[in-house]
């Protein structure tokens, strides 16, 4: 199923983010100069098990259970 | 007694006696920023023993900043009352070249304000970060601390006047390298934190297709040698492209602010850069505007704002200041600041959320 790696971007996101805004563009931030993008991935974004596994290492550093 | 500056050129005791004597005694923080002339042990060591009631902080700078002046050769210091901080904590984190655990450092951060990292609100709680400026541990360090917190630091590399042969940081009355002190304050007064730089988008993007991460190596930009896809890029013949680096570094975009990452040199095909870069990412070529005109709209944007500046602590790349050096503008550049209390220093790199080039990070108390 195509979007995975977007859904996982959401939750971490959503869960560093806490609904606010000024934490939103810093945790975008984190991710982006980690090297994951949030903007180049969509719900049609084909699953690549690399990158799927990229995030999740990146979800585990910052603190989120995904 | 609000937020107080100074700066002495004197050689130490006198200079931490004159900086005594326009400080607030009664400060709950002191930060200082001097140049690598003086002994930064014994410096630390007698502003620690010149304000012993307060979190005393600081770093060795490749020029300093205060009272809208930009210094070399002085120790340049502000401190902080207890209407602006409530309370503060500094810690100094060891080791940086063999490792980067922040655990004890959060510890004792926690074990300071009593409460968990988890609950401390970002609106009241904010960090000063301060790197050894020649470590190469900072792009390690700061993400360590953004995965850590979600707290905002901002702060700098130390430099030493340009030497790269050391710098320190200081805390407690202690001086160290291959080390980074965390400064913690919670705060009374609001606070604005500022990055500007001076670049807009040239029009052209890079892809870092294979790279030394940890020699801050770009090799290859889309599959070519670095220098090659940069020249390209910028219309010039290859042997030109090492001169147009300081006007033209890469900026990684967010929501359409560049993270300036500065090119050092050419090293055959490669580009070695002052920080790293990772495997796949796209980069924006930039392109040099007016540093003094985009400082001073920063400002003039954050003087408008509901509550007065009572306070500013300016991170500024040293690329900036040589380049306000060179065109003679420094003191264009200090009048911007002009009826704020000002200090900070020329660093060897600049941090908000990661490590950044040709930046200044500025910490603004309302």
């Amino acid at each position: 199923m195509p979007g995975q790696t977007k859904r996982l971007i959401d939750s971490i996101l959503e869960r560093r983010s806490k609904g606010n805004p000024t934490l939103f563009f810093a945790t975008k931030t984190k991710l982006i100069l980690k090297g994951v993008n949030p903007d180049k991935y969509t719900a049609e974004s084909p699953d690549d098990p690399a990158m799927i596994a990229k995030v999740r290492a990146i979800a585990a550093e910052l603190g989120v259970p995904v | 007694m609000p937020i107080q500056t100074a700066y002495s050129t004197k050689p130490l005791p006198d200079a931490v006696t004159e900086l005594r004597s326009k400080l607030d005694p009664g400060a709950q923080v002191v930060l200082f920023f001097a140049s690598a002339g003086y002994d930064a042990a014994a410096l630390s060591r007698q502003m620690q023993d010149a304000f012993p009631d307060a979190c005393v902080a600081g770093c060795s700078a490749a020029g300093e900043i205060a009272q809208c002046r930009m210094l070399t050769g002085s120790v340049a210091a502000m401190s902080l009352d207890s209407e602006t901080v409530e309370d503060a904590s500094a810690v100094v984190v060891e080791n940086l070249r063999s490792g980067i655990d922040l655990r004890a450092a959060f510890e004792k951060f926690e074990n300071h304000f009593q409460s968990a990292a988890s609950t401390w609100d970002v609106a009241k709680y904010v960090g000063l970060v301060l790197i050894d400026g020649l470590s190469g541990a900072e792009e390690r360090f700061l993400e360590k601390l953004g995965d850590t917190t979600d707290v905002f630091f901002v702060g700098g590399s130390a430099g030493d006047d340009l030497r790269f042969e050391a710098t320190e940081v200081c805390a407690g009355g202690k001086a160290s390298t291959d080390s980074a002190v965390l400064v913690l304050l919670r705060l009374r007064r609001d606070f604005t934190i500022v990055k500007t730089q001076s670049f807009r988008q040239f029009g052209k993007s890079l892809t870092a297709t294979a790279v030394d991460e940890a020699r801050r190596t770009v090799i290859e930009f889309d599959y070519r040698p670095a220098i090659e896809a940069y020249a390209e890029a910028l219309g010039v013949l290859q042997d030109e492209a090492v001169s147009h680096f300081s006007r033209h570094p890469l900026g990684l975009m967010v929501e359409g602010e560049p993270f300036v990452r500065s090119p050092q040199k050419a090293h055959g095909g490669s580009i070695v850069f002052y920080c790293q870069i990772k495997q796949g990412m796209e980069l924006e070529v930039l392109e040099a505007t007016d540093i003094v005109a985009d400082t001073r709209r920063a400002i003039e944007k954050e003087k408008a704002g509901p509550h007065p500046i009572a306070g500013l602590i300016d991170f500024q790349c040293i690329l900036r200041t040589l380049q306000l050096r060179n065109e003679n503008r420094c003191d264009q550049y200090g009048a911007i600041f002009a009826g704020i209390p000002n200090v900070g220093f020329s660093t060897y790199g600049e941090a908000y959320l990661g490590h950044l080039n040709q930046t200044s990070t500025m910490l603004l108390f309302r």
